[in-house]
């Protein structure tokens, strides 16, 4: 619908901008979860320092992020099933842009281990909130654009014929096709 | 309609159906493929969770009888089987940090394994690192109790209690009046243990030997355990197995 109502270099250009998106977001999962995987006890620690979910839950989630994480960033990277991995990369991202909004409004300090040292997290946290927030919700935002306009150049979903026919390959009039299409893999 | 007209439209329903065929057969093939990769993403994550599960997985305690446990003059607390002097297994902790707790959770009975089993030498050191309220008075105020108790075997039972009720970072806790009934749970019977905790008689003494051996031992942060001297990864500490390997290898 706006793809189609843009001009035609605008047009082009988005199947690159989703793939920068793409890679980027699945860059920062992999990145995150990679950091994560070895010490599983850090992440429960990490998602017990929320206080958003019981002990029981928050462990089997601490278990289980990291490995998400990877596999859906990967998805991402390769472009294989780009519209759920988007979804729940986004999903994911919003879920992080939550928990440390409640922790800063809660004024928890979320950092795994504990630090002694000076004072200094005193002064530094609150910034450092803002910028994790932004940040975050920057990545949500590139996550609705990868489901918005999947799956991009370079996608393994065009390769295997899974993206539909908005790849641009296919004639004008199957567009439509392509929408239904597309539809069912969100829901798939 | 003409004859004509209806052969038209009998083929042009013709190139539909093929048409509507083809699409039926392609949709079908995505959504086997769609189906066959969120399968392995899926077994992927599955894997990957059990494996998370299964190296936190905690060790059973030992059937026999736990290892001598010997409260120290400086507020350290020695665990080990006597005439057990090496690998000395380290544990900085302090009382007040999820980290700790979590160390606590996932470990801590295969310190109590190994010192039992006389392949190492454990040996408690409960500082207290946090430099603002309310975590700091928290940790200051358990680490005191916890020198009001002379008794070894009472000493750990204090300890693990007050791991299984951390309060949280941001909430005053560890209240004296609590510290006394946990201490009394824990089998602490010394009549002038009530006083000592409400007085908080060791506060001074909790906060000089944190200090001292924070810098000593160049602790960064809690928990922090050392093998012989040498701080072990995270990743291996919270790890049961490789703990225990760990340990293992270097008793040989």
């Amino acid at each position: 619908m706006i793809a189609s109502s843009a001009s035609l270099p605008a047009r082009s250009a988005i199947p690159l901008v989703t793939t920068v998106a793409r890679l980027v977001l699945g860059g920062v999962l992999i990145a995150a979860g990679w950091l994560k995987i070895g010490n599983p006890s850090d992440s429960v620690v990490a998602v017990k320092a929320y206080q958003l979910l019981p002990d029981s839950v928050a462990t089997t989630v601490g278990y289980g992020l990291p490995i998400i994480e990877i596999v859906v960033g990967v998805l991402l990277v390769v472009g294989l099933m780009t519209k759920v991995a988007g979804v729940i990369a986004a999903l994911l991202m919003l879920a992080f842009v939550f928990g440390i909004g409640w922790a800063w409004a809660h004024g928890l300090r979320i950092d795994c281990g504990c630090f002694g040292g000076g004072g200094e997290l005193g002064v530094g946290q609150e910034p450092s909130y803002l910028l994790d927030i932004l940040r975050d919700f920057g990545l949500v935002l590139l996550g609705v654009w990868t489901v918005r306009f999947a799956p991009g150049a370079f996608a393994l979903d065009s390769t295997l014929g899974l993206a539909g026919d908005t790849g641009g390959d296919g004639p004008a009039d199957d567009d439509d096709h392509g929408e239904d299409d597309q539809d069912k893999g969100t829901r798939a | 309609m003409s004859k004509g007209e209806r052969m038209k439209t009998t083929a042009r329903e013709k190139i539909k159906q093929q048409q509507a065929a083809q699409r039926q057969r392609e949709k079908r093939r995505r959504v086997v493929t769609y189906a066959a990769v969120g399968v392995v993403a899926l077994a992927a994550i599955g894997g990957g969770w059990l494996y998370a599960a299964s190296r936190s997985q905690s060790e059973e305690a030992a059937g026999g009888d736990q290892a001598p446990v010997t409260v120290q003059s400086d507020g350290s607390v020695v665990m080990a089987r006597s005439g057990v002097e090496k690998p000395v297994l380290d544990v900085y902790e302090d009382f007040q940090c999820p980290a700790c707790k979590q160390l606590e959770t996932v470990s801590g009975q295969t310190f109590k394994n190994l010192a039992a089993e006389g392949k190492a030498k454990v040996v408690y050191h409960p500082i207290s690192i946090f430099q603002r309220e309310p975590t700091r008075g928290n940790s200051l105020r358990a680490g005191a109790a916890a020198r009001c108790v002379a008794d070894g075997r009472q000493w750990l039972a204090f300890h693990d209690i007050l791991y299984k009720n951390q309060p949280s970072e941001t909430v005053e806790g560890f209240k004296t009046n609590d510290l006394v009934t946990w201490g009394k749970e824990a089998g602490v019977t010394s009549p002038d243990f009530e006083q000592c905790v409400t007085s908080q008689k060791h506060a001074q003494a909790q906060l000089s030997y944190a200090d001292k051996v924070i810098k000593e031992q160049k602790i960064e942060g809690t928990p922090t355990v050392k093998l012989n001297g040498v701080a072990l990864e995270g990743n291996v500490a919270f790890t049961p197995q490789q703990l225990r390997d760990q340990v293992t290898k270097a008793a040989k």
